[in-house]
């Protein structure tokens, strides 16, 4: 499924930079009697040509965010601004940005070539123009002689690919995503991810994406945004978000984690010394942990090593599973329940429930947060 | 937007609200007042709302039990010709009020083909039995098609659970589907009586003694010329007409979509025991007895005079196609033919701005655009004339002429129009705000995305996905144009003559063979009007897989 996208580049020739910057926005809306606010102080940078994610929880606030962004909602308080202009009184049919939606939402009543020919012509190109670009568009999506069909008898590969051409060829400075892929089987989802972002950065468009998936985040972008309840948790790219998350929410949305409730003895240097099964750990911390204070170490399951070991014992296996790449281990601790998991592991030296253990934590990969 | 929404709220204001505005103005005018304190006391009054109410609930009930009856068989029973069933249902629709009237004073009546003829009997159907006979069977399609819908729509998953958890079928039937579909029972009671409720043909044709509201309001504008009357009598029919309209709509709203959501799976199982027989028996004694009034239509217009001389002529034919008739013929068609269009665009309109542009106000500009079909006929008619008799005049300007009576402008046609616009509307209204719910946002968004202007938005995509829906509201609201009687009859000059009022003056003048060949006629021209529609619009394009409803974070 490679995708030719040196020929259909030449197309975008003069797209604008597309520097994005959304400053305080806030969004509310009035539910009956009461006000519900959908997104509060959000505030960020996009760089040209950057592919950014919105990541989080259904009802978490990004996709009103992309909205916003879109012009399809009216924020109530701040600004989005584009290549230094402010976009708040620009309709969205003004705006030099395509969106992908969730839904695709191809044109039912138009094939194929006339659903991504729509936006040229708006823009009022010559008809010979219009019929090269779309071809063009067609070939480089891997679409070629599917122009005269229509969009339900596409396969959903295909329907995204021409969500995606109808996107492109417009040449938008801001290209959205509205969890285009969440329409998808789990196969073809991955394989669009690679097309996505490999035509993404062949082209150099800024985009912005939302999901509520961190796998299609970490592999997508080059910073995610982790949002909760319409605020922004922390911005960073994929290896900070997951080894340095800045709150307790990011840490336990992105991946898994175990909470080992302690108090630091230290903190000094962005690192704290902290008292775990016994044993004395350094990890690094973030800025508002103090010692003494009520914090937790968290530590990614395969971060978690295990010895079978009856004394000394810091733990018995509740439950122990192979699943080939790796095996995942419940232990039963005093500090409460405690997730494992063993790369590469061999299925006949698995440890078996009732082993009792010792459990070895790599504080490398450890990170300190207050208990909030 | 600003052109649509103006237009749309002119019509709106001139056609519906001034003339309902006027009822309520005359009804509590200083005047006015004294006229309730002698209807409570009255006692032939009194007897008329008694009349009415139980003319309403007995149509109701007997109506939408017809129509449950047909979508049972339908949707439920393996017995064949079902499609025969389907489209002899729908006949009463296309066919002009009082067909089914005059058919069953034919047929029925004191020297009834069946009931004196064959049968021997002096059976008089003037009065409450002929007019709840003739009203169930004249509006029991609206709630077959309604029930129709949501019976399709019914999971079988629902019924297979219940037979997995071994229900005999009567048992699923008591516990399952009739509590589900009950929303529906009562909107089709609530929405039947409200039309019994407003009808004026069939009480003028087949009332004798038994007067309702909407008949002695018409007696008191045409007969007395009292319009204070009128406005009274308006005002009391008016009250539950409007309050059961509003509960039938609250009722199927609220409650149906909760009820019935999801995919349908599995497939239905159709009844094959005995039981299907007597059912579906039933029902096709009911099919067998509206095949006998149309048949008597058409018969009728053909013979002399039908069961009494059966010689077979073309006298009737020609009185209406070149005689007296052919004047009505044509005012009428093409008085529905310039009305149908602009009722067709501006229910898509307001559908439009309803669904997707005003949210806060929407449910006003809805609530106002149905007004034209919970509002009795005969209250908009004796609201024109309140409202159109005279100038309307501001100071020593004149705003409008007077659109109604002798000296009217066109002839009063541009009265009829209008009533014909706003009685027909809310077909179209209704049937666009059903398709543009199902329109998901994001398509008409994806087409703002790419830069179409909000006009181009609606003309290329809007309006061509919810073609199909436009295509049924046009047709109903053609036919209603063509079939509407309760209103233009107040409207009606000596220059504009509407058929179905010439059908009235036939059938009261006992020249049934006219008013049968009226009826035909009405009827044809209706079925070209559904074909012309059809190709001026193009076969269906249907609005499948349009995007599906999906949640957004």
């Amino acid at each position: 499924m490679a995708v030719e996208t040196g020929t259909f580049g030449a197309v975008l020739a003069g797209s604008g930079v597309g520097a994005l910057r959304l400053e305080q926005l806030r969004k509310t809306f009035t539910r009956g009697d009461e006000t519900v606010v959908a997104v509060e102080d959000v505030e960020f940078e996009v760089e040209p040509g950057e592919f950014i994610t919105l990541l989080g929880p259904s009802g978490c606030g990004k996709t009103t965010t992309l909205r916003m962004v879109a012009g399809f909602e009216q924020p109530t308080g701040g600004h989005v601004w584009l290549d230094g202009r402010v976009l708040d009184k620009v309709p969205p049919q003004k705006r030099p940005m395509a969106m992908v939606f969730q839904s695709f939402a191809l044109f039912p009543h138009m094939t194929v070539a006339d659903n991504i020919a729509y936006g040229l012509q708006m823009k009022k190109l010559s008809r010979s123009e219009t019929e090269e670009a779309v071809n063009l568009a067609l070939t480089s999506m891997n679409l070629a002689g599917l122009g005269s069909r229509s969009p339900h008898e596409l396969s959903g590969g295909q329907q995204q690919r021409v969500a995606l051409a109808r996107a492109l060829v417009v040449q938008p400075t801001l290209l959205l995503f509205d969890e285009p892929l969440s329409n998808l089987d789990a196969k073809l989802r991955g394989s669009m991810r690679a097309e996505i972002r490999s035509i993404q950065q062949r082209l150099g468009i800024t985009s912005l994406f939302v999901t509520h998936d961190q796998n299609e985040a970490m592999s997508l972008s080059d910073r995610i945004v982790v949002m909760n309840k319409g605020r922004i948790e922390q911005v960073g790219t994929a290896g900070e978000i997951y080894l340095r998350p800045a709150s307790v929410f990011v840490a336990d949305f992105v991946g898994r984690a175990n909470f080992l409730e302690v108090s630091p003895q230290r903190v000094e240097n962005g690192k704290a010394a902290v008292h775990a099964f016994g044993r004395d750990v350094v990890a690094e911390c973030h800025d508002d942990v103090r010692a003494g204070e009520a914090s937790y170490i968290v530590v990614r399951p395969e971060s978690v090593s295990l010895t079978a070991s009856s004394d000394p014992a810091d733990g018995t296996v509740l439950n122990s599973v192979f699943y080939g790449t790796t095996a995942e281990y419940e232990i039963e601790t005093i500090t409460g329940t405690l997730i494992a998991s063993e790369p590469s592991p061999d299925p006949e030296r698995t440890l078996a429930a009732g082993t009792h253990v010792r459990v070895e934590l790599d504080a490398s990969r450890s990170y300190v947060l207050r208990k909030s | 937007m600003i052109v649509a929404v103006a237009i749309s709220v002119a019509v709106v204001v001139l056609g519906s609200l001034i003339p309902l505005a006027m009822v309520l103005k005359t009804a509590f005018s200083s005047e006015a007042l004294p006229r309730y304190g002698e209807f409570v006391t009255s006692r032939t009054d009194l007897t008329i709302l008694r009349n009415t109410l139980v003319l309403g609930a007995l149509v109701g009930a007997c109506g939408t039990a017809i129509g449950f009856l047909f979508a049972f068989v339908q949707t439920r029973l393996d017995v064949p010709f079902k499609r025969i069933l389907h489209v002899i249902a729908l006949v009463p629709i296309v066919s002009p009020p009082f067909a089914i009237a005059t058919a069953t004073i034919v047929l029925y009546g004191r020297s009834g083909i069946i009931t004196n003829g064959l049968l021997g009997l002096e059976y008089d159907i003037y009065g409450l039995d002929g007019l709840v006979f003739v009203l169930s069977l004249s509006f029991f399609p609206v709630a077959y098609l309604s029930l129709l819908g949501m019976m399709r729509a019914l999971d079988p998953a629902l019924e297979e659970a219940a037979m997995d958890m071994s229900a005999s079928r009567w048992r699923i039937f008591r516990t399952v589907q009739l509590p589900l579909l009950a929303p529906g029972l009562a909107g089709g009671v609530l929405l039947l009586f409200v039309e019994a409720l407003a009808d004026l043909a069939n009480p003028l044709v087949l009332g004798g003694d038994y007067t309702v509201l909407a008949s002695r309001a018409y007696l008191a504008v045409t007969g007395e010329f009292d319009t204070t009357s009128a406005a009274v009598y308006s005002v009391i029919l008016l009250a539950p007409a409007v309050a059961m309209f509003m509960a039938q709509r609250y009722w199927l709203s609220g409650k149906v979509r909760t009820t019935v959501t999801g995919k349908p799976t599995g497939s239905v199982h159709l009844i094959r025991g005995w039981a299907r027989w007597p059912i579906a028996g039933a029902a096709f004694l009911v099919a067998v007895v509206i095949l006998s009034l149309y048949a008597t239509v058409i018969i009728g217009g053909f013979t002399e005079v039908f069961g009494v001389n059966n010689t077979l002529t073309l006298r009737h034919f020609r009185e209406v196609l070149f005689g007296q008739g052919q004047e009505a013929v044509t005012d009428t068609a093409l008085l529905a033919v310039i009305a149908t269009p602009i009722a067709g665009l501006l229910g898509v309109v307001i559908a439009w701005l309803v669904v997707r542009q005003l949210r806060a106000t929407a449910s006003w500009l809805d609530f106002i655009g149905t007004l034209g079909i919970a509002v009795p006929g005969t209250v908009y008619g004796i609201g024109y004339v309140l409202a159109y008799r005279t100038d309307l005049t501001i100071g020593p300007f004149t705003l409008l002429p007077n659109l109604v009576g002798g000296t009217a402008v066109f002839g009063g046609a541009l009265a009829i129009v209008l009533s014909y616009v706003i009685r027909s509307m809310p077909a179209g209204q209704r049937t666009a705000v059903g398709a543009l719910a199902q329109l998901h946002p994001s398509i008409e968004q994806a087409s703002a995305d790419l830069g179409a202007s909000q006009a181009t938005t609606f003309r290329r995509i809007t309006l061509p996905l919810i073609r199909p829906a436009l295509l049924t509201g046009l047709c109903y609201s053609f036919a209603r144009c063509m079939t509407t009687v309760s209103t233009v009859v107040f409207l009606i000059t000596p220059e504009t003559k509407i058929i179905t009022s010439q059908i009235l003056n036939a059938s009261n003048n006992g020249r049934y063979g006219v008013a049968f060949a009226y009826c035909t006629v009405l009827t044809v021209l209706v079925l070209i009007g559904f074909g012309a529609i059809r190709l001026l619009l193009g076969s269906t394009a249907a609005l499948n897989r349009v995007a599906s409803k999906t949640s957004t974070g």
